[in-house]
């Protein structure tokens, strides 16, 4: 066999032009053509320039001016913002939107809408890690809210109190500390931890001011100056106030929570089993005073 | 140093005496979450009831999400200006479908870190380039001295806009049925 190719390969010569510095080539795959880049840096930039911040694509904090005493910090006294990491937020909720939540049935409003409710659209979150505590429902669409509903919320505004009650619904703010929120943020999660369900602490004192109030329609105010500030509210915005006693939903207008409760109809201290649909109920006596209301 | 130690051994001791559990009983490391054992016989000293009552349950069935989106309500007007999709639809070229929301497919895009905006109509079907061709002389209406620019990916089933128009096209496409 070698000595065939041999043989074949001196035939071949014979006929094949001679070997000389004019026919040498490189063998075929040996080299590889140079790609020539293009623009200005030949491509080896990205695009991001030279140096500094451009070119390693960490651009400075807003307000940083480079080592400058920077122009936030230039004047010595500004108190508007003076402890804003520490204040409660209350991620903004339009009434238009509400409105949309139950026209498109994400939201029943036969039933009282809380901020449980609400979160459990999935449209509206809330981080109360973040010192988030709930709604603040503003007064866009105001003026085209027609739904009859009986709402909490955490914060509403004159107009936004007097849209609902010229609808003919009821509406309340109340306060939930940290623990309740994170039980509501995801009931169902919640009660598959298999935790008794906390007790809702009072507000604050810099917020009791505002949820004791009739005029904000606050969880804690008394009852009577509510139904007093109601009537106030309808003469001052010129509407004339539904009477909710004659209401054939009397009794879904009229369920409020206790200042201590989280779920409607469920006490704290309870502990919920999904999964055997049974409720635990605590008997001890000093189980009992420590969530009794 | 012994005597250091002698210490604190008697202090351990001490505490350990102090929570006969923690003495009983070894300390024991998993390796990690998922290897450890399930929890078993917790001892529950607090004395409790169990009930099954229908109507606090409710009360509990009203607290657990739904798993799908809803159908919207069928309202003679909306009042809060979302309007349903038409059903006189089949005998156009084009067609946009509604979102798993029952919402138009209508989005801005931010780009290049705040300073580019562009309009993106998603879920086109049928012709799409009978679509461009009656948005555009709308769209040129409003950037008039401007002109516009537009891109069809006819592939994917989508249209960008350079600019922010997307109330101006949802308002487009609701005169239209979509």
């Amino acid at each position: 066999m070698g000595s065939n190719t041999a043989e074949k390969a001196l035939q071949m010569l014979k006929f094949l032009p001679r070997v000389c510095l004019a026919n040498l080539k490189p063998s075929p795959g040996s080299r590889t053509s140079k790609k020539r880049g293009r623009g200005q840096h030949g491509g080896d930039k990205h695009g991001a320039g030279n140096k500094g911040s451009g070119q390693r694509q960490n651009y400075m904090r807003l307000g940083y001016e480079t080592g400058n005493n920077p122009f936030y910090l230039r004047f010595p006294h500004e108190p508007y913002y003076q402890g804003h990491h520490l204040r409660r937020e209350y991620p903004p909720l339009s009434m238009l939107d509400l409105l949309k939540l139950i026209e498109m049935n994400r939201l029943d409003a036969s039933k009282p809408i809380d901020l449980v409710s609400i979160l459990n659209t999935g449209l509206y979150k809330i981080f109360p890690d973040q010192r988030q505590y709930g709604v603040n429902l503003t007064d866009e669409g105001a003026d085209v809210f027609n739904a009859k509903v009986n709402i909490e919320v955490q914060w509403a505004t004159e107009p936004v109190i007097a849209a609902i009650e010229r609808a003919g619904g009821v509406i309340t703010t109340a306060y939930y500390d940290q623990h309740s929120l994170q039980a509501m943020i995801n009931a169902k999660k919640f009660f598959e931890r298999g935790v008794p369900i906390p007790r809702r602490m009072m507000p604050p004192p810099d917020a009791i001011e505002y949820y004791a109030d009739p005029t904000k329609r606050g969880y804690l105010a008394d009852p009577e100056k509510i139904s007093e500030e109601r009537l106030v509210l309808a003469q001052k915005y010129g509407y004339e106030l539904p009477q909710i006693e004659k209401d054939p939903e009397y009794e879904m207008l009229t369920e409020r929570k206790d200042p201590r409760q989280i779920f409607y109809g469920l006490h704290p201290g309870w502990v919920v089993n999904l999964k055997d649909k049974v409720i635990l109920k605590p008997q001890d006596e000093e189980l009992e005073r420590y969530y009794a209301s | 140093m012994a005597s250091i130690r002698t210490y604190l051994q008697r202090i351990i001791t001490k505490t350990c005496f102090m929570h006969p559990r923690v003495y009983n009983s070894p300390q024991i490391r998993n390796s990690s979450f998922h290897s450890s054992k399930f929890l078993v016989d917790v001892e529950v000293n607090t004395k409790y009831e169990t009930t099954k009552n229908p109507e606090e349950w409710k009360y509990v069935e009203r607290l657990l999400p739904v798993t799908t989106v809803p159908e919207p309500k069928k309202l003679p007007v909306y009042a809060s200006g979302w309007k349903p999709q038409g059903d006189d639809l089949k005998d156009r070229p084009y067609f946009i479908a509604r979102t798993r929301n029952h919402m138009m497919p209508v989005y801005l895009e931010i780009r290049q870190r705040g300073t580019a905006r562009h309009t993106i109509i998603k879920k086109i079907q049928g012709d799409i380039w009978q679509l461009e061709k009656d948005l555009r002389p709308f769209l040129e209406d409003l950037l008039k001295p401007k002109n516009l620019r537009l891109q069809v990916n006819e592939f994917a089933g989508k249209i960008c806009i350079n600019g922010d128009h997307v109330n101006a096209i949802k308002y487009w496409l609701g005169e239209r049925n979509f």
